[in-house]
């Protein structure tokens, strides 16, 4: 219990201070305050500051017998929502998406993207969830995920793409996103805790408005989007789960350029540049991640198999 | 049968097209140097400074090969973008940063004209159990998705993960759990 303990404030320590959009580090500390009183009002959680996460740690009282469900205080640090859970949300942030713009009828279409998209996801490591990609029909060009493995694509979007490689790349990222369960953080940050926990799982083929209260109005958590630096990550995280997949890893990059070069007016990347930091930024962010780590990579463009629409 | 033909044709069209789009402009993200080959194991043929313009010739895997006043030479594709809205930079006077701000009346207009995927619009909308239910039609088995990447000669290949680049290590909440 005590290493437990010593654990959790390191990691409050390590918090602190880097919660920049989300006044992350706030809300931990909160909780964990609140966790460590239960029963001792005395102590209190160690103060946020400049010191260096060991000395916090080593200043933190020493943990007497305090009474913590540990998995109550898993959760409210690292917002582990069970696969079920996870789906619930997925499945109601999806189904409200598809209320706002439905899936392109074509079958050919749907189920290429689903067989590159699962080959993709295969590499991602996440084994408990099962995925599902569509083609949204927008002219708008974005790509969204939800947690579950919900995967979208926008017909604005897929148009602008060349190869197999390319499609591999974008669907990389949003599967990055799934892996580090980016939306599930975000929820858990602004939602009540365990709130889902409360009521058994809904089987139910409609709308489930437990999870709607959840994540607001509609599909508006797609509108919001996410701290910039989860996007940065996806594009490392998702390019490199390309690169697995075989393909060439210029796919990402090669997007990213292409919406570089759109008109800045366009107004078709109004929403993704709303939700999204500016394709230049990605690029060089990116950029320093990969340097030359890459040099040594070959892969498939797939150029002659990629699946065209009009 | 008519689409075996076609395939290959738009193949050829849309090459084109994607080669057209290159000899266009692009600014230099970082300091960097320009390669005789598309290798960093080539001479160096000039070094060119963050914010320089170069005209983007042509692209091959990883590089770019770019022209900046009098040499020529091969980059690497992620320390450039293309476009001419400059280096951009950490989001700081983008123009197209500014182009995309709320304040900015012609976006409101834009906006409407895309229906659906607007702020209003997917905060109104309303579960589409129909929908959701074609989606699971076209879902594919991971045996399906590994024998699908077979016939292309797909094999699955270890790269190990990009380290986050240290600039960002001081903001972001992600990587720490």
């Amino acid at each position: 219990m005590k290493i437990k303990l010593m654990l959790l404030a390191v990691t409050l320590a390590s918090f602190s201070g880097v919660a920049s959009g989300f006044d992350l580090g706030k809300f931990l500390e909160d909780r964990l305050d609140k966790e460590l009183n239960r029963d001792k009002k005395t102590q209190s959680a160690p103060a946020s500051g400049t010191q260096p996460a060991e000395a916090q740690a080593a200043a933190a009282p020493p943990p007497a017998k305090q009474k913590i469900d540990a998995r109550q205080l898993g959760f409210a640090l690292f917002g582990d929502y069970s696969i079920e859970e996870e789906n619930r949300i997925g499945r109601q942030i999806s189904g409200n998406l598809l209320g706002a713009v439905p899936l392109v009828r074509d079958d050919g279409l749907q189920r290429y993207v689903n067989l590159v998209g699962n080959w993709v996801a295969l590499q991602s490591g996440r084994k408990d969830v099962s995925w599902h990609f569509g083609v949204l029909d927008s002219e708008a060009i974005n790509a969204f995920a939800a947690p579950g493995g919900y995967i979208f694509v926008t017909k604005g979007l897929y148009r602008m793409l060349d190869n197999e490689a390319e499609l591999a790349g974008v669907l990389g990222h949003e599967i990055a996103h799934v892996t580090k369960k980016h939306h599930l953080k975000v929820l858990k940050q602004s939602s009540l805790i365990g709130e889902l926990g409360k009521v058994a799982s809904s089987k139910a083929q409609g709308s489930d408005p437990m999870v709607q209260n959840l994540i607001g109005n509609g599909a508006e958590i797609m509108a919001r989007g996410l701290d910039k630096n989860a996007e940065f990550e996806a594009d490392r995280v998702g390019l490199v789960f390309a690169a697995r997949a075989g393909y060439e890893p210029w796919g990402l990059p090669t997007v990213l350029q292409d919406m570089a070069g759109l008109p800045a007016k366009d107004e078709r990347t109004s929403l993704l540049y709303k939700t999204h930091p500016h394709p230049a930024d990605r690029l060089a962010t990116l950029g320093d991640a990969v340097d030359g780590r890459l040099d040594g990579v070959q892969g498939k463009e797939l150029a002659n198999r990629f699946y065209r629409i009009r | 049968m008519m689409k075996t033909v076609l395939i290959p044709v738009a193949a050829m069209l849309l090459g084109v097209t994607a080669a057209s789009a290159w000899g266009a402009p692009g600014t230099v993200l970082r300091n960097e140097k320009l390669y005789a080959q598309p290798s960093s194991r080539a001479a160096v043929a000039a070094t060119v400074a963050k914010g320089a313009s170069v005209d983007i010739l042509s692209r091959q895997g990883g590089w770019l090969r770019v022209s900046s006043g009098r040499s020529t030479g091969w980059i690497r594709l992620l320390s450039v973008r293309s476009g001419s809205g400059g280096a951009g930079g950490a989001g700081l006077g983008d123009v197209v940063g500014a182009a995309t701000t709320r304040s900015d009346p012609s976006r409101v207009v834009a906006v409407a004209g895309l229906r659906g995927l607007n702020d209003e619009e997917l905060k109104q909308a309303k579960f589409n159990a129909d929908e959701l239910a074609r989606l699971d039609t076209w879902r594919a088995t991971p045996a399906q998705a590994q024998g699908f990447a077979s016939q292309s000669g797909l094999v699955a290949v270890s790269v190990p993960d990009l380290p986050e680049p240290r600039s960002e290590q001081a903001s972001s909440p992600w990587e720490n759990n």
